[in-house]
């Protein structure tokens, strides 16, 4: 019985890992057609291009690494503060059904949407201008993210630290801020995911000329280059893998 | 008198919470009030320390006007039910928070702390962190938390209400020794008749918004609306 146990367990892990494992086989590969069982090229040519400049990848992924950490911070530090005022406010329910807003429509008809007022202001197909539509998008989901944390216990500590003698500063810094730091960090790696993995309003907004990293993708597929695309899918992982790695090391394991 | 409260009033909307407050205390005295849930008893304590705003009247402290003065300057403390101790931080880090923010020298909160964590009979247990402690304990720190800083008055909203029977006692005796020790100033909220008799150096009852506060103890006893009279009457009965 144990062993069919682990039989399964080892096919699990199996099912799993192997499209990880043939990214990375493929992104060493070139020139390699059916009915060919092992490529005709295997080693670190792709990888090699990568840190040139050909493909463009280490900066597309360079670009993809600062627009989504600006919308990762952004979106969760005002997403923290504001959703205090939201969760306090005599209107509450109203705003947070307009907090939903973003979601109702699809990214690619947001972008559709939000395009004409980007032109009017200079900033479509900018880099800022794909940060700013990302964070329409990560900012709501922040919001509703903390909404759970303000609670009348959470009013409760505030109104003890002010009897204490603490300032609004106080307040956040020695108290709110370190009690909410591990839901800052979850919410800092999910706002980044959002913001990482975005394709349909980065490719409007972003017009072609900012190529981030899931862009990148999407052409190399476009152009069937198989083997670019999967290097591009194996930098695309990275980030996220660290960030599970800090999320698990240091957040996960502390809130459990 | 010390603390002097005229003529406060609070509505919320239609509903009167508070009805025509009139309170004296001396320095150094408890006043233990009792109340059932919802008769205006958190909101009337919440108006002295300054998180709710009254409709009318007037609240001095040491003859100093109140009203006009933030939370945060009033020198009065507002413990709650719960002991909201800082999960993020030690039993000496959050028995020292109010110290801290005052910025007074490590050397003196050191000393201070110390002296505090033995008057609470927290021997031991200045490095643990909050989950780490039994109930009675940790209301113990939060006790202590209010007391270091010196208050010019404590406010206490059911501060034993979550706990057993046994460590309430304890705590009941552990508060009458520490308000002697560091003169407190307190009004005492409890819906417990006895803990309101035994924690009190006058005592009142609070009823729909309105306070009554008694001249002595016996007064208290002989009014039937306490019910003072009706528990002494159901143990008679059963003592035959």
């Amino acid at each position: 019985m144990s062993k069919l146990k682990s039989i399964a367990l080892w096919a699990y892990v199996v099912a799993i890992m192997f499209p990880f494992f043939f990214l990375l086989l493929l992104s060493l590969s070139s020139d390699w057609r059916y009915p060919a069982l092992l490529p005709e090229y295997f080693g670190l040519k792709n990888w090699v291009q990568v840190v040139g400049t050909e493909s463009g990848l280490a900066y597309s992924f360079f670009i993809s690494l600062v627009i989504s950490l600006s919308v990762a911070v952004t979106a969760t530090l005002s997403g923290f503060f504001i959703s205090r005022y939201v969760s306090y406010h005599k209107k509450k329910g109203l705003l947070t059904m307009l907090t939903y807003f973003p979601y109702i429509l699809a990214p690619v008809v947001f972008g559709a949407c939000l395009s004409y007022y980007f032109l009017r202001i200079g900033i479509f197909g900018t880099t800022a201008g794909v940060i700013i539509a990302q964070f329409i998008i990560a900012f709501p989901y922040a919001l509703i993210f903390f909404s759970s944390f303000w609670n009348e216990k959470i009013k409760n500590y505030e109104n003890l630290v002010s009897t204490l003698g603490g300032n609004r500063w106080t307040t956040f810094t020695k108290v709110l801020l370190p009690m909410a730091k591990g839901l800052m960090m979850v919410c800092f790696f999910q706002t980044f995911l959002i913001s990482w993995f975005e394709y349909g309003l980065t490719s409007i907004i972003g017009v072609g000329k900012v190529q981030t990293l899931t862009i990148k993708v999407f052409l190399f597929i476009k152009e069937a280059n198989f083997y670019y695309g999967a290097m591009s899918c194996c930098l695309l992982i990275i980030p996220p893998v660290v960030l599970i790695y800090i999320n698990k090391r240091f957040v996960f394991n502390k809130l459990i | 008198m010390f603390l002097e409260i005229e003529n406060i009033n609070k509505s919320f909307g239609d509903e009167s919470v508070v009805i025509d407050l009139n309170v004296s205390l001396e320095q150094h005295k408890t006043l233990s009030i009792l109340g059932k849930s919802g008769c205006g008893k958190t909101t009337m304590l919440k108006i002295i320390a300054g998180l709710v705003v009254p409709d009318s009247g007037s609240l001095s402290l040491d003859g100093r006007s109140m009203l006009e003065v933030e939370p945060a300057k009033r020198n009065i403390v507002y413990l709650y039910q719960e002991d909201l101790l800082f999960p993020h931080l030690n039993v000496f880090e959050n028995i020292a928070f109010g110290l801290r923010i005052k910025k007074i020298g490590n050397v003196i909160v050191k000393s201070q702390v110390e002296e505090m964590i033995a008057n609470l009979e927290l021997e031991g247990q200045a490095d643990k962190m909050p989950h780490q402690l039994s109930g009675g304990q940790r209301q113990r720190v939060s006790f202590g938390r209010a007391i270091i800083t010196n208050p010019s008055l404590l406010l206490l909203d059911e501060p034993f209400g979550s706990l057993d029977a046994g460590t309430r006692k304890n705590m009941q005796g552990l508060f009458r020794r520490l308000a002697e020790k560091f003169s407190i100033t307190s009004l005492f909220v409890t819906h417990d008749l006895k803990e309101a008799i035994l924690m009190g150096d006058e005592i009142a009852m609070m009823e729909s918004g309105n306070l009554k506060v008694y001249k002595d103890k016996m007064a208290f006893v002989e009014d039937s609306n306490t019910g003072v009279k009706e528990e002494l009457t159901f143990w008679k009965e059963m003592m035959g």
